[in-house]
């Protein structure tokens, strides 16, 4: 366990923002921190980089106490990438680095060579010597990514580090952040993409009125929750001229939905069913449960703001 | 659609403090602060808040006559002037010599609250309205470093002649009048024997109609006593015919150059509000850096940039319009009183920076309070001209102390005084003004609390 979260305890002014939250991360694990907004897990997150202050419960990394005495210095193992971007942009983004890089605790040759890799990791060293607010919104998140894990943290929080960027510029963040996670680093992701944390997280975590709700891998969180099985969508050349043979199925004029706990064994009977409607089928979709299914039977479809 | 703009653009005005202030209440402040300062003057005080300033005048008295007794009198009789021939006396001590020439040179040169004095020459009583032949001038010694005060008191001195002696005047005149003119017949010289009863001064009276508000008619009168006027720094290094408007360069060096320094060093202190709401103060604050190190890292590049701002400004006013800088004790007084105000000014910026929560309400704020400090602190008008209440005012003010540390360097330095003298005499505002930057650097201390953990 490299980084855990115990029986987290915050309010502001009264307002409950975390009441009891818990989680933790293994070595080397890919960790998606999900909930909908003011559901706490900013407020987990912050209390870990040490902005922000528990009332009661504890933080720990690599087993030293990040709330206590001496958090400062444990916390050199933890990377810290912000949702803004948090980067100077009347520098350029060698010098962007080099200021961070040195704010975390880099100095002299080690710090030039990490300057100079986090420059290719990106992509930018073409243009490391242009002011970043020349840059386009990709470059300056690769750039903002890259000063939060110059100084080769063990443990890097992430929030929302593919906001307002384009599908190419995202693959090209993913692909660094599974880079991150070969070289040993363990992550933290929180994000609203759910899709995106689906694919790419090892484990997930929901968390909803200060308090961890759920979590395990997206097939576990499935089976306890939605649970596994697919939904099979048959468009018909026409609607069926005996609908009773699709008893137990939803028909609407030319569509038809049904559950299937096993589609290999389940479905030619459905198809076959079908055919003796007097129908044919035009086109077939086969949906498995998804982590938005999961996050929605969890959380409800409640606006929460 | 007109109605629906003006609500929305009155529920914004009134939901922002700072924009209502400047909107209503810093044009009630200033108009405020000029009209102490201007209607002070105009009306003599009388009817301002407060008494208008009387200009200290040290007055030696060489000739020691009845004429030049009355002639001090009536100095003194004037509302405007605050005479003194010699030192106060001190309790238990015997009263001190009048003043010699040298000790009224020395006190105009080095004393702010003395502006002129005035020397009456040996043979002033004897040669007093004598037209045909007169006499030694009176000699005003002035410093330049306030160009009015010995405007107004040579007008003074030719009322007070007129006060001072109107019977011997009357005599003087009638027996030139005589010498050129021929006898006049016993009947005439009658007549001007009763007049001369008349216009002899009586105790408690101050000129001819007993009235001493009668500067203006008098005031107007000139050639009645010669005067010669010498300035004091005249004969000190670089002093030239163009005494005046150096002076007043460096008034207004000194003056202009701490306000802007203000306005400069809070907006640097504003690049910290940049910061939080970019997001690079809370990663800073992540990493290594604590509060502590990340304002004092701030308030030493803010000083030495506002040491560079008045020291390049110095050099300007040296170069184009020469100030006396170069003199060993106008640069080192310069240079400390520049490490010492650009520190405190930078300690400014960073508390009122610490103090406000967007930029915009930085730049309401330090506006106000730069501009309220600097017209008070005497950087906007002369504080000369000012009522003198307005020097206690001005004691307040972070421009106040500036200003005098760094008028003591340019105007008031005693050229004999020898570098380390000179320093010495910086002490009080020096030690006001560090002590004023540690009370912003805790104060900004405990107000960065808001950025730290939550």
């Amino acid at each position: 366990m490299v980084l855990r979260v115990s029986d987290a305890h915050k309010s502001y002014g009264g307002t409950p923002a975390l009441q009891g939250a818990s989680w933790s991360v293994q070595r080397g694990e890919w960790l998606a921190l999900l909930g909908p907004n003011g559901a706490g897990k900013t407020t987990s997150v912050r209390a870990v980089a040490g902005r922000v202050r528990l009332d009661r419960g504890s933080v720990e990394l690599l087993g030293r106490d990040l709330q206590g005495p001496g958090a400062a210095d444990a916390r050199r193992k933890l990377g810290v990438v912000p949702q803004n971007l948090a980067v100077y942009p009347d520098l350029t983004a060698r010098e962007n680095l080099l200021a961070f890089g040195q704010h975390n605790g880099l100095t002299g040759r080690p710090l030039h060579t990490r300057v100079d890799w986090a420059l290719e990791w990106t992509g930018l060293a073409d243009r490391a010597g242009e002011l970043v607010q020349g840059y386009s919104g990709g470059m300056q998140r690769r750039l903002n990514l890259a000063c939060g894990v110059l100084h080769e943290p063990e443990v890097i929080l992430l929030d929302e580090p593919t906001v307002g960027v384009d599908p190419q510029s995202r693959e090209r963040i993913w692909e660094m952040l599974a880079g991150l996670q070969r070289d040993g680093a363990s992550l933290v992701l929180t994000t609203h993409q759910l899709d995106e944390a689906q694919s790419v997280c090892d484990r997930i975590v929901i968390i909803d009125h200060g308090r961890d709700i759920a979590s395990g891998t997206l097939a576990e969180l499935i089976r306890d929750t939605v649970g596994p099985a697919r939904t099979v969508r048959l468009t018909l050349d026409r609607p069926p001229d005996d609908p009773d043979r699709l008893a137990g199925v939803t028909c609407e004029g030319r569509t038809v939905h049904s559950t299937l706990d096993n589609v290999a064994d389940e479905l030619q009977d459905l198809l076959a069913r079908v055919a003796a409607s007097g129908a044919t089928v035009a086109d077939l979709h086969v949906e498995a449960p998804t982590l938005h299914a999961v996050f929605l039977h969890l959380t409800g479809r409640e606006l929460r703001e | 659609m007109m109605r629906t703009i003006l609500w929305v653009n009155w529920l914004r005005l009134k939901r922002d403090r700072v924009a209502l202030g400047l909107t209503f209440v810093l044009p009630i402040i200033f108009f405020s602060i000029f009209a102490m300062i201007f209607g002070g003057m105009g009306r003599g005080g009388g009817s301002g808040p407060g008494p208008a300033r009387r200009t200290r005048v040290a007055v030696v008295d060489e000739d020691r006559t009845d004429i030049s007794r009355r002639m001090i009198q009536a100095l003194a009789a004037q509302e405007s002037l605050e005479i003194r021939t010699r030192a106060l006396q001190i309790e238990g001590q015997p009263p001190a010599e009048p003043y010699t020439v040298e000790e009224a040179r020395q006190l105009v040169r080095t004393q702010t609250r003395y502006p002129v004095a005035v020397v009456i020459p040996e043979g002033f009583g004897d040669s007093f309205a004598n037209f045909a032949a007169p006499g030694e001038p009176i000699t005003l010694l002035y410093d330049t470093a306030n160009p009015i005060a010995y405007q107004m008191v040579a007008g003074l001195l030719q009322a007070a002649a007129m006060q001072a002696a109107p019977d011997i005047l009357l005599e003087r005149g009638v027996g030139t009048l005589e010498a050129f003119g021929g006898l006049l017949t016993d009947a005439q010289k009658g007549v001007i024997d009763r007049l001369k009863t008349m216009l002899v001064p009586t105790p408690g009276t101050n000129g001819p109609d007993g009235n001493g508000d009668d500067e203006s008619i008098f005031g107007g009168v000139t050639g009645l006593v010669r005067v010669d006027t010498v300035d004091v720094r005249a004969d000190e290094a670089g002093g030239d015919e163009q005494g005046p408007q150096r002076s007043l360069v460096a008034y207004y060096a000194a003056g202009i150059g701490v306000m802007f320094l203000l306005f400069s060093m809070t907006g640097a202190g504003g690049s910290l509000l940049d910061e939080e709401e970019r997001g690079t103060l809370d990663r800073v604050l992540s990493s290594d850096i604590s509060m502590t190190r990340l304002l004092l890292g701030n308030w030493i590049f803010f000083a030495v940039v506002g040491m560079l701002q008045i020291g390049i400004m110095f050099v300007w006013g040296a170069a184009v319009f020469g100030l006396a800088l170069w003199q060993p004790n106008q640069l080192s007084g310069s240079i400390l009183m520049t490490v010492v105000t650009a520190l405190s000014a930078s300690a400014f910026g960073i508390v009122l920076a610490t103090l406000c929560t967007s930029r915009a309400q930085l730049g309401g704020l330090s506006t106000i309070i730069i501009l309220i400090m600097s017209a008070l602190g005497g950087s906007m008008v002369p504080r000369f001209v000012m009522p003198a209440f307005m020097d206690t005012t001005a004691r307040f003010t972070f421009n106040g102390w500036a200003l005098d540390g760094y008028l003591k360097v340019f105007w008031y330095n005693d050229p004999d005084a020898g570098v380390l003298r000179s320093l010495a005499a910086l002490a009080p505002e020096v030690g006001v003004l560090l002590a004023m930057t540690v009370v912003f650097l805790l104060a900004a201390r405990a107000f960065a609390r808001r950025w730290e953990t939550a």
